[in-house]
């Protein structure tokens, strides 16, 4: 394949998942199903651009990915909980501080799991280093701590997730239904990928961090604590995971103990379609994946996991490496 | 026959045949398999049995993966899910199909085997081509996709609540032989035993498998993967080789547990903890012991048999304390932080470990 096919292949991709279920689905369903799997592909990013990133500067497979993004739920949940119990704002009426909540809900996540992470890899994974078994056991072993820790923190049991009284029902625009929260969903994701976007293309640690990506040791040749580097990107990831977190429960409306597991798997095939360390690649692949996963679901209601996993078989056997290249 | 004409391969099995007989783990092994053997006869309560045997699967499960893990060198993270599969295809031939004889008991043994083995030569083909660790990442995936197709497909594997099923002739629970050498022989008895022989049988399977040729490529492959193909092997085709070999051994011991606990469902054959629980086993025992399997999964089947026990006398030590309760309840807890705790300082397991002070002793 020349280059020039090779940038076209994704975008033509995103395209037929966009488009070929209109020939299936009547025009209002198909509106209201792709905001949801825009909105579930956005949720998806949030977790496996962390994960993806992770892999590409760190070379860590972090399996406790999933925890922390468990751990970013019940943080939200306990904060959402706390502020209510003082203030009111979740039950109140006015849009303002019902979104003034949920972001202050979604920050306390971010914080509490960026420390997590923190200490996770000072503690945890700096000692393996350069091996990528035991890397997998460790993190293993991390994962069952963490999951295990909200058991004994929180107990074993699913929690219902308190939504803002705003965020729940739906309008409706022209006879088409669309639901508040993927809507807001949304928007938030869009936010933090321009975020993150423009960090990693328009800033000095963006730049050491993408380098960082294609080839640690030269930056380290350039003088750069690497290491310090590898904090802060699982920090942010960990953050990423946790505001994810947060607002998947608030999607589902409840939470339990071993939600992660069932997300890392996703944020697993989408790391592993849009190409590992890729910024670009988790969004596109998270896009496709949470599209297709809504448009199946909609058409054959058992088959929907079954599209995630054709996507992955048939993105690994064209382009094994994925969509995108490292590092953008 | 000149010794300098053999090969590293017919030369350390010349070796070996030579010690076979003399080797104190040669007593080892035999004095462990007649544990086994006499194991109903020692003690006559069920629960100590249904311990045993699982110890039994389990070690032969463990093996298997490490095979793949500490032979080969490449990590699975969904070696379970073949284990599911092979207790699926007995669980569906025998309690949904109703299809209860020898004939169809092994029939489906087999075809789960097949599947077993075209799956993973499926997943080898497009994970291992390039990156070893795509391979972790996608067998985690399928797994967790044959979970939840099991989970849902009610029509045919019964979903979350699972399929329970009765056995043919010798081998139903109902059935009595009578009394021999002080204890009624039972189809559980015939089952114990049919079971060990398919353990003993696979396990020296892998045994040979592992000094054969292939084993040796891959050993080369796991110590020094450019080498080997500077050598001139292919290697991922070596790899995709131990992974379907150890994917099939992995279906017969999921049938086996099938028939033993004459029961199934997604969570006791084809779940996420249970792979936990086979990674925690291989790093207890040691990778790349094989037999490390055996102690491995001893300790956790031991210990996860009399935990339930601390529990209850944590509960009557500090009552009215639900924090400690909670802490006590959380056996898994500990298991994470002991794997940790394994790979930081005891990386090579147990065996492992022991042999390194053996050869550093013999050395001296």
């Amino acid at each position: 394949m020349n280059p020039k096919s090779r940038q076209w292949l994704p975008k033509s991709a995103v395209i037929a998942i966009f488009l070929l279920p209109l020939l299936l689905i009547s025009p209002k369903t198909y509106v209201t199903l792709t905001i949801s799997g825009i909105a579930m592909g956005m949720l998806l990013f949030l977790v496996a651009s962390g994960f993806s990133l992770i892999f590409g500067f760190l070379s860590v497979l972090n399996l406790a990915h999933g925890a922390l993004f468990a751990w970013g739920a019940y943080i939200s949940f306990s904060a959402f909980s706390f502020i209510n119990q003082w203030t009111g704002w979740g039950g109140s009426n006015s849009i303002f501080s019902n979104i003034l909540i949920f972001l202050l809900a979604l920050v306390a996540a971010g914080i509490g799991v960026a420390i997590l992470g923190v200490v996770t890899e000072r503690l945890v994974i700096r000692p393996v280093y350069g091996s990528h078994l035991f890397q997998i056991f460790i993190t293993v072993g991390a994962m069952t701590v963490m999951e295990e820790l909200i058991r004994i923190v929180w107990g074993p049991n699913d929690e219902p997730m308190p939504v803002p009284v705003s965020f729940i029902g739906s309008w409706d625009i022209f006879d088409v239904v669309v639901s508040k929260y993927p809507l807001i969903a949304i928007v938030i994701g869009l936010i933090l990928y321009l975020i993150v976007f423009t960090i990693l293309r328009r800033t000095r640690l963006g730049m050491i961090v993408r380098a960082g990506v294609e080839n640690p040791e030269m930056v380290q040749v350039m003088g750069h604590n690497i290491y310090r580097y590898f904090t802060g990107v699982f920090a942010a990831g960990s953050a990423l995971a946790a505001i994810g977190g947060g607002m998947w429960a608030t999607f589902v409306k409840s939470i339990n103990p071993a939600m992660g597991g069932e997300v890392i798997v996703f944020a697993l095939i989408v790391a592993i379609i849009g190409g590992l360390g890729s910024m670009t690649g988790s969004v596109v692949g998270a896009l496709m994946v949470g599209l297709s996963y809504n448009y199946v679901a909609y058409l054959i209601p058992k088959g929907a996991l079954g599209i995630t996993m054709l996507l992955l078989v048939i993105i690994l056997s064209i382009r094994p490496t994925g969509l995108f290249p490292e590092g953008t | 026959m000149n010794k300098d004409s053999l090969n590293p391969v017919q030369r350390f099995r010349l070796k070996e045949k030579e010690g076979r007989f003399r080797s104190p783990y040669f007593f080892l092994k035999v004095l462990l398999l007649a544990f086994f053997v006499f194991t109903p006869y020692l003690f006559h309560s069920f629960q100590i049995v249904d311990v045993v045997l699982k110890i039994i699967i389990f070690s032969t499960l463990v093996a298997s993966y490490d095979i793949i893990l500490g032979y080969t060198g490449i990590v699975s993270l969904g070696h379970v899910m073949y284990f599911g599969i092979g207790s699926y295809f007995v669980g569906i031939f025998m309690g949904k199909l109703g299809l209860i004889s020898y004939g169809y008991l092994a029939l489906a043994i087999l075809i789960a085997v097949l599947i077993s083995g075209v799956l993973s030569v499926l997943i080898g083909f497009f994970s291992l081509r390039i990156r070893a660790i795509f391979f972790a990442m996608v067998t985690l995936a399928f797994m967790e996709f044959t979970f939840i197709l099991a989970s849902q497909l009610r029509f045919i594997t019964g979903g979350d609540d699972g399929i329970s099923f009765n056995l043919p002739g010798i081998m139903a629970i109902g059935y009595r032989l009578g009394r021999f050498l002080g204890i009624e022989f039972t189809g559980r008895m015939t089952n114990y035993y049919l079971i060990l022989l398919v353990s003993l049988i696979l396990f020296l399977l892998m045994v040979r498998f592992v000094h054969s040729p292939v084993g040796r490529v891959l050993q080369s492959i796991r110590d020094n993967e450019q080498r080997s193909v500077a050598l001139g092997y292919r290697t991922y085709l070596f790899q995709v080789m131990a992974s379907s070999f150890a994917s099939c051994v992995a279906a017969m011991t999921g049938g086996c547990y099938a028939i033993w606990v004459c029961y199934v469902s997604p969570s006791s054959s084809l779940s996420v903890s249970i792979m936990l629980d086979v990674l925690l086993m291989v790093i207890v025992g040691g990778m790349g012991t094989l037999y490390g399997g055996i102690l491995g999964a001893a300790f956790l089947m031991i210990t996860g048999a009399f935990l339930p026990k601390l529990q209850v006398l944590v509960a009557a030590l500090l009552p009215g304390v639900p924090f400690a309760v909670r802490l006590s309840e959380r056996w898994l807890f500990y298991f994470g932080l002991l794997f940790i705790l394994i790979v930081y300082f005891f990386p090579k397991g147990m065996v492992g470990t022991a042999q390194e002070i053996i050869s550093r002793r013999k050395g001296e």
